[in-house]
């Protein structure tokens, strides 16, 4: 029994003050032998004991220890429930024994201690033991604040003479110096544990291994049991945040210190250890996986991506926490304005998800904005197409990337619709140049397809402002598949660049290869202007041509962008363009786009069919005069195409959908329109044509900007009428002239068609318009004689007219072209039908005028009364009210409420007041002891006030919080740049000086040059480093410095006091004149002076003192005298004030401290 | 119905000045609109100028209430505040008292807030002072007094009451038929 008695520690709680040691032994005797009992009592703030428990020393049985635990555990024993713990062992206790034991048994070392210890001492010393704690047997070894064990220094302090004894367990120097470069430390995985080498005792110690054989094991437990026992000290009945918050923060400092560390993988692991704690994240694979990506990718998304990671974790940790708090803390104690988020607290799982959520929106965020700034500009957009494009090119292009790119257009959409205009021509180049893919692979399916498509987007583009957004969703199809084109486009002109040659001969065929080179190398130019004109494409073309390597491909391109209109105009390969333009087509409509431009195809499927009559010169008229209207439809609202187009749908005519067509595949032409007039120039070179020639480049301009001026439609409308018209003329004289010029051999053919066609034309329109106005009227008649809404009426109809009249307008002015007479007379049929319309809205704004006049009866109060009985019968005349329905005698009621209601508002007002009395009353009850009034109206002012902007008294609010962020931040910072500088000295000075430039400026050269010397003396006298100074003050102290004698020093009317100077500056003449001749000088210019000349000195220096900035006024140096003065008027009086009391405490606690040392000293002596 | 005569006002004021304090004005003194105190059947309605008129058609002894009931007078003529006041007390409280989700119930019974139920409570609360009680997801439950001050009840035993139920949303379950 007795061998297997072992000494444990108990911790006894629960016990009441009044029980003493003996008790406990007794009580516990009967178990084993009680050696020591030590009884602590935990006192709270005012002394009053709280807890009280023991810890005892008994040697006992395994078996007698669990019988003493089950018998006396949660029993209650003299007024206390008891509490029994085993304890770790005191930690002093046992070093006190160890020691002794030393002592007693010098050199004695049990082997197993020994092999503990060397199993403990590297590891668990030092990351166990306390600090401070002494090692055992080494004087001057002490555990420090990181558990490694390090000595104890005595450093000699160099001024104060004093040994200062440095104890390394009471600063924590390392703590700080991790912090600062934990950016690029090493992980703690990767930290040095061990230190190799280093067998000295020195290096030994500082690992932790002591070579001593005694008791570091035992030491170790004992350590052990401290700490232990600290810990429970420290442990109270409520653990607060505070204490655990540190922690928390370490412990993510060192996650975060890791992950900095490590950059890519462990961000990885990171991530899945986060993912299986998080459950909310679990979900959200994808976005996990993003965040790698974007870490992987971007340094500074790795940086938030820290930050939400810390602060997830400190989420978790908080939850736990909190968890763990409604265990342990019994409650929390919160301040007045308290607002509680109970969020944080109790819904750890919206915490998850808002952490889930926010992490996918910092992803989106990232990738968005990195689009955004993209699609920033239009052509930047364009740019991303071209990447797009290129992407495309790989057969395998992600759907996650098409994605984003419909997401960013989403986005731009706006900026897109701003944009417009210049995707608009962008798409019209585009054509072209798909134009002539085509033309270049006919067997290319794909080309023609994406021709549509752009031409489908083209169309979209101009009516997506009227129809919104089902038409955008298209649009941005249509974008998409832009890219493509762009992409094929790129592709195209790369490998096509060589087999250009032959596609010019292919398709010129009567033209020869001179001609064209002779047009390319006049077309460069040409090409010049179009970009002036527009330039957009120019860029467009730009950022495509990027791509490729070869700049001559540039070129190419361009050529082959010009290269369709050259066939058209010269209508060389005119069945060629038929033949491109058919199979485009049907291609088109073989897309089957969802387009609303179904309509805009099947127009042109009709225009298809009459392109075969097409003569070259009807082509080329009809390009000049899509210009037209092309600049027309520009001009006109969006809301007038759509209508028109259906118009022409419905009528079914060949030549007019041929028209509209052809303006949709010759919009690019028109813009290119001054090339071709060139060409014809180097082919013809007539002088007529080449005015002709200006003046469509004048168009064309037009064109560009009635395109660009789309928005403000409507007024530029009416001033662009004449100047269209005319420029129409002109067209028509190029166009005469253009078929002499260029065609020689179809050009009857041609013109007969074209004559033709016109006429037909002109007769479908007028009939049209003769059935239309027809309709018109029937409308108008019926719509006039609907009384029953009366208000939709007028609008409607003068929407209706006046569109339509546009309309007929505009359609009427595209048939117009060849004869005038017919132009004349549509625009009179056209004008008629405005009349028409402008006597309808005469009309209805009289009627308008009715209405809104306000009726006799329905004024006043009574008016308004009856006017609300009114609606509720509606407009309908039958129950129309009058004067008649108005209750007479209702004024009367209203007054007599109305004296009731003031009576009732008056009592009301005074039981208000009353029972405000007994507020106050109350309240100052209440406030004698807590608050006073003040406080409460400052309480009132920050709670309950609300702000009310039409208020007048509450403006002081407003202003009061506008205005104090700002300007705390700004003055602040102005603040710190003014203390940073040296503000107030210049402006005055320089004014001051200013003035008095002129004078010394007029004085100094004719007369005074005494007045001059002055400074300089003074100068020397004072300060002994000068900046820069003017002319005359630098030469005279070179020369009064090196003992030279100018002549104008010499002119000088010397004094005394200049003579000592000289004797004295020979002195130094041999050293080099600068800083300390100056010096010298003034040191003994000084004793002079004393001796001699003391008033002399005096005066002028005071005197001289503006005088001597004058001189010198320009610039400020570094060491400017002027600020040198100010210095000394600013500081000298604060500062001889403060010195003096400076000087007299340093005395006083200088004496202190004598007289302490002398005391100090006396009480050791007798010791 | 009749206003209240100054005693009571006095009385009663100075009841719920013990929940809200010098908010107490920002009731009687409301910026959007005129409220008064009407006192019907020993009890005190808190009413708007508006229904005050409306009221007014119907006779006093057909009226069972109108306005929010703040409370009653005892036939001692003391004040005993309502739980229906306490919507319009609660944006005012200055002191307050939240209780755990575990001890929510136990007060909707009627029950006082032993310190186990404390969640979490306003600083410097004095002792019995009236508080208003939350649920930790920030409900208003009722009123109640704290029996202990913030100091006290940190030493305090988890089974000591430190807040005495004065009245909680539970009676409009438990007392449904004297509740006006």
């Amino acid at each position: 029994m007795k061998a297997n008695r072992e000494m444990k520690r108990l911790f006894v709680g629960g016990l009441r003050q009044n029980i003493s040691q003996e008790d406990l032994q007794n009580q516990f005797g009967r178990f084993g032998e009680v050696s020591d009992v030590e009884i602590i009592t935990r006192k709270d703030d005012q002394g009053n004991p709280q807890k009280v428990f023991a810890y005892i020393n008994i040697r006992v049985t395994e078996a007698d220890l669990k019988k003493c635990m089950s018998v006396l555990n949660k029993t209650k024993w003299k007024g206390g429930t008891l509490q029994i713990q085993l304890a770790k062992e005191s930690f002093l206790h046992r070093l006190a024994q160890e020691r002794e034991e030393a002592k007693a048994k010098k050199g004695k070392s049990t082997a197993g201690n020994t092999s503990l210890l060397e199993k403990m001492k590297t590891v668990d010393f030092h990351v166990k033991a306390v600090p401070g704690t002494e090692v055992p047997g080494h004087k001057n070894w002490v555990v420090s604040k990181f558990g490694r064990v390090l000595p104890v220094l005595h450093l000699k302090n160099e001024r104060k003479r004093k040994i200062i004894k440095y104890d390394p367990s009471k600063y924590c120097h390392n703590l700080k110096k991790i912090g600062e470069d934990f950016t690029n430390a090493v992980p703690i995985s990767n930290l040095t544990w061990e230190l190799e080498g280093g067998n000295d005792p020195m290096s030994k110690k500082r690992r932790g291994e002591f070579s001593d054989f005694h008791s570091p094991a035992k030491k170790m437990i004992k350590v052990q049991k401290n700490e232990g026992s600290t810990a429970f000290l420290t442990m109270r009945a409520k653990p607060s945040s505070i204490m655990e918050s540190p922690h928390l923060i370490q412990q993510v400092a060192q996650k975060t210190f890791h992950n900095s560390i490590t950059p890519k993988s462990p961000y990885r692991t990171d991530f899945d250890h986060q993912k299986f704690k998080n459950v909310f994240f679990q979900t959200s694979g994808l976005e996990t996986t993003k965040n790698r990506n974007s870490i992987s990718d971007d340094d500074i998304d790795s940086e938030d991506e820290l930050r939400l990671m810390i602060a997830r974790e400190e989420n978790l940790e908080k939850t736990t926490w909190s968890t763990n708090e409604f265990e342990n803390d019994p409650f929390e104690v919160v301040r007045d304005d308290f607002k509680s988020d109970f969020h944080k607290f109790h819904t750890s799982t919206g915490l998850g998800l808002k952490n889930s959520v926010s992490c996918l929106n910092s992803e989106n965020n990232v990738t968005e904005n990195g689009y955004d700034s993209d699609s920033g500009d239009t052509d930047e957009i364009i740019a991303m197409k071209k990447s797009s494009g290129k992407l495309e090119n790989d057969v395998d292009f992600s759907q996650r990337e098409k994605s984003m790119y419909k997401k960013t257009y989403l986005k731009n959409r706006k900026k897109y619709a701003l944009s417009d205009d210049c995707i608009k021509e962008q798409k019209r180049k585009n054509k072209v140049e798909l134009a002539l893919s085509h033309r270049v692979k006919p067997l290319s399916c794909k080309s023609p397809i994406e021709s549509s498509s752009s031409e489908d987007a083209d169309s979209v583009s101009e009516s997506t402002e009227c129809e919104g957004d089902k038409e955008y969703n298209t649009l941005m199809e249509n974008c998409l598949r832009v890219n493509l084109t762009l992409a094929d486009l790129e592709k195209l002109a790369g490998s096509n660049q060589e087999a250009q040659k032959e596609k010019t001969e292919s398709n010129g065929q009567e033209t020869t290869a001179k001609c064209d080179r002779a047009s390319k190398s006049q077309r460069t130019p040409g090409d010049l202007r179009r970009g002036q004109q527009c330039i957009h494409p120019e860029e467009i073309v730009a950022s495509l041509l990027e791509g490729r390597e070869n700049p001559c491909g540039k070129q190419k391109t361009k050529e082959n962008t010009l290269k369709p209109k050259f066939q058209a105009f010269k209508g060389v390969g005119c069945l060629y363009g038929k033949e491109s333009v058919k199979k485009s087509l049907p291609e088109s409509v073989a897309s089957n786009n969802i387009n609303k431009d179904q309509i805009s195809l099947k127009l042109e499927e009709p225009g298809n069919m009459s392109m075969g009559k097409w003569s070259l010169c009807a082509n080329g008229l009809s390009s000049e005069q899509t210009s037209f209207q092309h600049a027309k439809e520009e001009n006109d609202s969006n809301q007038i195409q759509p209508q028109k187009r259906q118009s022409f749908a419905s009528q079914g005519h060949k030549v007019v959908s041929l028209n509209s067509s052809e303006k949709r595949n010759r919009n690019p032409i028109s813009s290119l329109l001054p090339l071709k007039d060139k060409k014809s120039l180097s082919c013809g070179a007539e002088t007529p044509s080449r005015g002709l020639d200006e003046d469509c480049c004048h168009r064309t301009a037009k064109s560009g900007e009635g395109s660009e001026r789309r928005p403000d439609l409507y007024s530029s409308k009416a001033p662009e009428k004449s100047p269209e018209v005319f420029s129409r003329r002109d067209s028509q004289g190029s166009k005469t002239d253009f078929p002499l010029s260029v065609n020689s051999s179809s050009d009857v053919n041609a013109k007969d068609k074209h004559a033709e066609d016109n006429q037909k034309r002109l007769a479908a329109l007028e009939a049209r318009q003769k059935a239309k106005e027809v309709q018109k009227k029937l409308v108008h008649n019926a719509l006039a004689n609907l009384d029953g809404h009366p208000e939709d009426k007028p609008t409607h109809i003068i929407f209706g007219s006046n569109s339509e009249s546009e309309t007929e307008e505009t359609s009427t002015r595209e048939q117009s072209h060849p004869g005038e007479e017919l132009v004349k007379e549509s625009m009179g049929r056209a004008s008629g039908k405005l009349f028409d319309s402008s006597d309808d809205e005469d009309s209805c704004s009289e009627d308008d005028n009715n209405r809104f006049r306000i009726k006799p009866q329905f004024e006043g109060r009574a008016g308004q009364k009856l006017m609300n009985l009114q609606s509720h019968f509606g407009t309908d005349d039958r129950f129309r009210m009058d004067s008649r329905f108005l209750e007479s005698d209702s004024e009367d009621e209203h007054e007599e409420i109305n004296e009731q209601k003031t009576a009732e508002e008056e009592e009301l007002a005074a039981e208000k007041l009353k029972a405000l009395n007994v507020v106050q009353s109350v309240l100052q009850i209440n406030l004698s002891n807590s608050t006073s009034k003040g406080s409460v109206a400052a309480k009132k002012f920050k709670d309950i006030i609300h702000y009310d902007p039409t208020r007048h008294d509450h403006a002081t609010y407003e202003r009061k919080q506008n205005d104090k962020p700002k300007e705390s931040k700004a003055k602040r910072k102005k603040k710190r740049e003014e203390a940073e500088k040296l503000p107030e000295v210049s402006k005055e000075m320089y004014y001051n000086i200013a003035t008095d430039l002129k004078q010394i400026f007029q004085t100094v050269k004719d007369t005074s040059e005494k007045e001059n010397n002055t400074p300089w003396n003074e100068d020397s006298d004072g300060e002994k480093a000068e900046g820069v100074q003017d002319t005359p003050a630098l030469m005279t102290r070179d020369e009064q410095t090196g003992g030279f004698t100018f002549s104008f020093f010499e002119s000088d009317t010397k004094d005394e006091k200049e003579e000592t100077y000289r004797v004295e500056a020979v002195k130094p003449g041999k050293i080099a004149w600068q800083g300390d001749p100056c010096f010298q000088d003034s040191s003994s210019e000084e004793e002079d002076v004393t001796e001699e000349t003391d008033d002399k000195k005096q005066s002028p220096e005071e005197v001289s003192l503006p005088e001597k900035e004058t001189t010198r006024f320009f610039f400020f140096s570094k060491n400017d005298e002027r600020l040198h003065g100010s210095d000394l008027f600013w500081r000298g009086v604060g500062s001889n004030i403060s010195r003096n009391s400076w000087e007299i405490r340093t005395n006083n606690l200088r004496m202190d401290c004598r007289k302490k040392h002398k005391d100090a000293k006396r009480r050791v002596k007798p010791k | 119905m009749r206003p209240l005569t100054e005693e009571e006002t006095r009385v009663m004021f100075e009841k719920i000045a013990k929940y809200i304090g010098e908010n107490l004005q920002l009731l009687v003194d409301r910026p959007d609109g005129t409220y008064c105190f009407r006192l019907h059947n020993d009890r005190v309605y808190y009413v708007s100028e508006k229904i005050l008129k409306l009221a007014a058609n119907i006779s006093g002894d057909k009226l069972v209430s109108l306005g929010t009931c703040f409370g009653k007078f005892t036939k001692t003529h003391k004040f005993r505040l309502h739980v229906t006041a306490l919507d319009y007390l609660a944006p005012y409280a200055k002191y307050k008292v939240w209780i755990k989700p575990g001890a929510e119930q136990s007060f909707l019974y009627g029950n006082h807030v032993l310190k186990s139920g404390l969640g979490r409570i306003t600083e410097n609360t004095s002792q019995y002072q009236g508080v208003l009680v939350y649920s930790m997801a920030d409900v208003p439950l009722g009123f109640g007094v704290a029996a202990k001050s913030t100091q006290d009840c940190r030493k305090v035993d988890p089974m000591a009451i430190v807040v005495f139920h004065q009245a909680d949303i539970g009676e409009y379950v438990r007392h449904e038929e004297t509740l006006t």
